[in-house]
Order: C-alpha cells, then sequence, then structure tokens
C-alpha cells in the first residue's frame, strides 16, 4: 500500500480514536461512576447492548491500528533499509493481527457466552 | 561550535544522524514544535504499551488468555491486582498522556492539511520558521493545558470521588 495511503489511515484512526477514547473514558467516572463502570453486573450488561459492543470493537481495531501504524512510521524515521522497511511492515500488519484478534476473542467470548449468563 | 538548534549544530549533530536514537529523541535546543514532536511520540508508544496491557487486563473478564466465557472470580483477580492506589496512579498518568496525545494529535491533523500553517515565505536571519502562526503555538499549548486538565478529574475521580 502506498505510503500516503498509510498516512490517511493514520489520520481517519487518530480522528475516530479521539472520539471513541473520550467516549470510553467518560463512561468510566464521568458519565456513570467508576465503581459501578468496572463492576462485573456493568460490564456484563455492556456487552449484551450492540450499540456498546459496536463501540467497543471499533475502538478496538482504530486504537491498535493507529498505535501499530506509528510505531511502524517511527520504525521508518528511525532506519530506511529496503529490507528493515519489510521487516517493519511484515511487522506491524501481524501485531495489529494479533491484537486485534485477541481483543475481539474477549469481545466475542464475552457476546456469546455471556448472553446465556 | 554552534549551539545545537543552529545550523553548524545540525550539521554535525542532527543531519549526520550521528546521536542515533538519543538525538532523534533528545528535543532540548530546539523550539516548541520539537518538544510537541518528541512528546506525541513519546506517549503515542506508552499509550499503545497501555492498551496491550489493558487488553490483557480486560481479558479477565472471560477468564484470561484461555478463558471460555464471562468469570466473575476472574475479573474479582484482576480488579484486586490492578485496582488500588498504585493501579489508579497509572491511571492518572494515562489519562494525562491520552489527553496530551489526542489534542496535539488534532494539531497535527490540521497542520498536516495546512489549515493553521501562515503563508510560507523565504528564510533569513535569526531563521525563526515564519510559517509557524499563533493557532499552531496556541494548539500545543492547550494540548498540555487539557492533559492537566484531565488529569485532575481523573485523580479526582479515583481518589477523591464518590466511587
Amino acid at each position: 500500500m502506498r505510503e500516503s495511503r498509510l498516512m490517511l489511515i493514520q489520520y481517519v484512526t487518530a480522528a475516530a480514536a479521539v472520539v471513541l477514547v473520550a467516549f470510553h473514558l467518560l463512561l468510566q467516572g464521568v458519565l456513570v461512576p467508576y465503581g459501578t463502570a468496572i463492576s462485573f453486573g456493568a460490564v456484563l450488561s455492556a456487552y449484551k447492548s450492540l450499540f456498546s459492543v459496536v463501540f467497543l470493537e471499533t475502538l478496538l481495531v482504530a486504537v491498535l491500528v493507529h498505535g501499530f501504524n506509528g510505531v511502524r512510521i517511527i520504525l521508518h524515521e528511525l532506519r530506511q533499509t529496503v529490507s528493515w522497511s519489510r521487516w517493519v511492515d511484515a511487522g506491524a500488519v501481524v501485531a495489529i493481527v494479533l491484537s486485534v484478534g485477541y481483543g475481539t476473542r474477549t469481545i466475542l467470548l464475552a457476546v456469546l457466552v455471556g448472553a446465556s449468563a | 561550535m554552534g549551539s545545537r538548534g543552529d545550523s553548524e549544530g545540525m550539521t554535525k549533530g542532527t543531519a549526520s544522524n550521528r546521536k542515533g536514537i538519543i538525538g532523534w529523541i533528545d528535543p532540548r535546543g530546539f523550539n516548541a514544535e520539537r518538544w510537541a514532536y518528541t512528546f506525541q511520540r513519546v506517549t503515542g508508544v506508552a499509550v499503545l504499551l497501555y492498551v496491550l496491557g489493558h487488553l490483557g487486563d480486560t481479558s479477565f473478564f472471560v477468564g484470561g488468555p484461555i478463558g471460555t466465557g464471562p468469570s466473575e472470580s476472574s475479573w474479582a483477580f484482576i480488579s484486586g491486582i490492578v485496582e488500588n492506589s498504585f493501579g489508579h496512579m497509572i491511571l492518572v498518568l494515562v489519562v494525562l498522556v491520552v489527553t496530551f496525545h489526542g489534542i496535539n494529535g488534532i494539531r497535527l491533523i490540521l497542520a498536516e492539511f495546512g489549515l493553521i500553517f501562515k503563508k510560507p515565505a523565504a528564510i533569513e536571519y535569526p531563521y525563526r520558521p515564519k510559517g509557524l502562526g499563533a493557532a499552531e503555538k496556541y494548539a500545543f499549548a492547550a494540548a498540555i493545558a487539557l492533559a492537566v486538565v484531565a488529569a485532575i478529574m481523573a485523580w479526582w475521580i479515583l481518589f477523591e470521588g464518590p466511587l
């Protein structure tokens, strides 16, 4: 993928992350009391709401794509050989897939198994 | 020998990149935008490390890495580890760096699309960047101020407020 397109992805995920993270933080102590927000029952009920699940998955993807693409950009600034660039690009893709996969597994288990709880 | 910010210092210290990662990350002797550049990268890496840890601790809601579904005992176990004064101090720091990174990131997006720069002009002594306008500097100051306000709010919620 062209570097200009990757930078565009970086800015789009950044804008999305600013909005989503701000809302996520407001839910932890401002809109909902902190003790309630982190209680088992409140978290379980969050996974029973479609809006909440879509919100969490979008947040997960936006933050991790932005984060690992950011690390990729930093590493490209440090060194620019062809082999280094290829390893960095491949590493960023692997890191995004693994971390988004792990986070999605948490969400899916909470939704699919938690629905019967 | 000139200071690190002038043309001689740039040639010896930065352009040749002989200082490696230290020269890349150390903003001393440069303008506010160079400090913002360093802060943005350091806070970005810090936030990513926290997010990865957060992925790990939230997975305990479903029993952890080998969990099979929502588990109240597993959630209580991880809450016992992270919900204490030290954990809350970390959260206050996270709110500080996340807010700075977000607001300064908005400044960078606006700068990338040329929305907060003045018209380009020829460089002349004393070599101050003429393209930097007041809005650009205010945005950096706002990022620091709002980060501090957000951290104080987080402190109040976690340490003083009615949990």
